[in-house]
């Protein structure tokens, strides 16, 4: 993978500020391999294998380290938030719940291994939690089942108002046992219109965790704010707004309540859309009007040195980067209907990619290096709009999402194994989370409103 | 820009204002009052005569035609069918995924140009929509492929391209939310927002 190291983050949350890992003792340096060839046939193809044994989790509950009512509420978040963040990477098998209880008490402090084979389980997460003097103190410790091995140990201590972030952080921490970056602390950005009022019809920006949880408001303009793109360090938010009357580009510093106007440097009368940073966040591709007509253009992170990378006279837009921030893919109507395109970084070697159907938009190309991919917008038949994925080496299409109304919009996870996109069902837009093969597929609550255009950030 | 139905009565009242002044104008000489072209359209410059001085400076700069003003006062087009909103010059209508203009469409366009032609005071912003049937960032490109079309049109009958400006809403402020032929008929338009 290229994505190894996840940004740091500047938020002054307890995020990360008053995070720390403690102590990390016994890190076994286990041999992660992945088991492509060697699962059993209903296993997903990408189950992984940690230690040499398909990873089978028990996660009991959360053993309080004091006997007070908020540090075993704190102790009943961690287990519901950690058990779901293990669950949604999709990775692992689980002991089911009903076994669980069959164990005898957990000792947190010396368990008992031979109690959690006897249930099948082969990693045992253990976790602790209590508050003191306004601290919560988190502990987990990653235990191998048949050897008895410590394989991870964290302690995370922090302010008490979000417990969630601490199940979040042991979670994504888990995660490094395998060869995949957790998605836990990521966010989620999306337009809405639930501030919306008949007298000034709106679309706000909004932030949650990539469960939907801890939602925030990154535009008070009553305006149209939309297209959100996250910068890759997940400092800033680039987006469309028409809150100078024209649709131009506006980067958010939503750590510093900062925003830059007109990004892109339009001038006056000329419209830009679709902002997207390259995966090292050293440049930005969007499209705009200025040359006549929407053609993509590239230019440095803060706007400078444009550079228009197309010049049919047909509308060329919605430019997304491959991962190595060498080839861009887009939308073009130079054929007669919208399509998905292909070309280099610098506007060469432009090459057609979706063949299939009459209204292909909206590429989003899988960041992780790992799977060659492009998902993107798809019309069908019938009229509806599906969420699909183009294989890049064999150009085979796989749809993610069917028969769950209108879908659009997708974006990537970092890791690449998921995407989030937004689906229209009895009238209403919801952010929905779908993993990469399109297995499971599911609404994800942000709050009320039509939720639209997510883009899955850092 | 502020959503296009805000400050009804500030609209209302922009209205009536362009309206005298372009009324005036139109049988005499070129109006007093004139928006440079290049100015950016700014309100600042209160207009003079019979009206009261209107607190319009801080007003935003584009002023939609509300669809409350007086029915009927001072308009001197009445020629021109109203039209949805209200405006002098009546929305173009587009079929499907289609940024070509109908017949109908460029009939409408000429006698727009031939209102502007006429009221030289005043600029105009042209929006670009579309219906709900498609992809956020195709619709915007094919908002701005409708405003461009018409933007032309009215270019090519001889109104001088720097007062004629295009923004591309897309899928994003549909005129009728509803999911029904009529309302995606209604929501695939051009509409024309006159500015100063």
């Amino acid at each position: 993978m290229t994505r190894t190291e996840r940004p740091s983050r500047r938020s002054s949350g307890p995020r990360s500020s008053s995070l720390f890992a403690a102590l990390a003792t016994g890190v076994a340096a286990l041999a992660v391999v992945s088991s492509r060839a060697g699962g059993t046939p209903q296993e997903p193809i990408e189950q992984i294998v940690i230690g040499g044994v398909t990873p089978r989790f028990a996660v009991p509950e959360c053993v309080p380290r004091r006997p007070d009512e908020a540090s075993q509420q704190a102790c009943r978040t961690l287990t519901q938030v950690l058990r779901n963040d293990l669950r949604f990477e999709g990775l692992f098998q689980f002991v089911p719940d009903s076994l669980l209880t069959a164990v005898p008490p957990l000792d947190p402090d010396a368990p008992s291994f031979e109690d959690w084979k006897g249930i099948g389980a082969k990693v045992l997460v253990v976790t602790r939690a209590g508050i003191e003097a306004n601290e919560l103190t988190v502990e987990a410790r990653v235990y191998f089942v048949d050897s008895g091995q410590t394989m991870l140990a964290r302690r995370y201590s922090g302010k008490t108002d979000n417990p969630r972030l601490f199940a979040h952080q042991a979670s994504d921490d888990i995660m490094t046992l395998t060869q995949y970056t957790g998605v836990a602390r990521t966010r989620i950005a999306f337009a809405s219109d639930r501030d919306s009022t008949p007298q000034r019809p709106s679309k706000e920006l909004y932030i949650v965790d990539y469960d939907g949880f801890n939602p925030r408001r990154v535009t008070v303009n009553s305006s149209l704010n939309i297209l959100p793109a996250w910068t890759p360090d997940g400092s800033s938010v680039a987006y469309v707004s028409y809150r100078q009357g024209a649709p131009l580009v506006y980067l958010a510093k939503i750590f510093e309540g900062r925003s830059i106007s007109n990004l892109t440097g339009e001038r006056d009368g000329d419209q830009a859309f679709a902002p997207t940073f390259s995966p090292e966040g050293d440049r930005l591709a969007f499209a705009s009007n200025r040359s006549g007509n929407m053609d993509v253009f590239v230019s440095k992170a803060d706007g400078s040195q444009p550079r228009r990378l197309t010049t049919t006279q047909a509308s060329d837009t919605a430019p997304c980067w491959s991962p190595t921030g060498q080839e861009i893919a887009f939308t073009s109507n130079r054929t007669g209907t919208p399509q998905l395109w292909l070309m280099d970084a610098e506007g060469l070697n432009v090459r057609r990619l979706t063949t299939v159907g009459n209204y292909n938009d909206g590429c989003a190309w899988n960041p992780s290096g790992q799977f060659s991919e492009i998902a993107y917008t798809a019309r069908l038949e019938a009229g509806g709009f599906d969420v699909a994925v183009i294989d890049l080496a064999t150009r085979q299409v796989r749809q993610i999402t069917q028969g769950r109304g209108s879908c659009e919009y997708p974006s990537w996870a970092p890791n690449g194994r998921h995407l989030v996109f937004s689906c229209q069902r009895r009238g209403v837009w919801s952010i929905t989370i779908a993993d990469r093969e399109g297995r499971s597929v599911q609404t994800v609550a942000t709050g009320p409103g039509n939720n639209v255009q997510p883009d899955w950030g850092p | 820009m502020p959503p296009i139905r805000h400050h009804r009565l500030a609209s209302a009242i922009a209205l009536v204002l362009i309206l005298a002044v372009a009324a005036c104008g139109g049988k005499k000489r070129p109006p007093a009052l004139t928006a440079t072209p290049g100015e950016g359209g700014t309100t600042s410059s209160a207009p003079v005569g019979t009206s009261p001085a209107q607190p319009l400076d801080e007003g935003p700069d584009v002023r939609a035609l509300g669809d409350d003003y007086p029915a009927g006062s001072d308009i001197p087009y009445g020629d021109y069918a109203m039209g949805t909103e209200g405006g002098p010059l009546t929305d173009i209508h587009f079929a499907y995924d289609s940024a070509n203009l109908t017949d109908e469409g460029r009939s409408t366009l000429e006698k727009h140009a031939l209102w502007l032609q006429s009221h030289r005071d005043v600029r105009l912003t042209i929006e670009g929509h579309c219906d709900e049937r498609g992809t956020v960032e195709y619709n915007l490109a094919l908002g701005e492929q409708r405003a461009r079309v018409a933007r032309d049109y009215v270019v090519s009958l001889g109104v001088a391209p720097e007062r004629v400006r295009t923004v591309s809403y897309g899928k994003e402020r549909p005129l009728d939310p509803a999911a029904t032929e009529e309302a995606w008929a209604r929501n695939r338009r051009a509409h024309f927002v006159v500015t100063r």
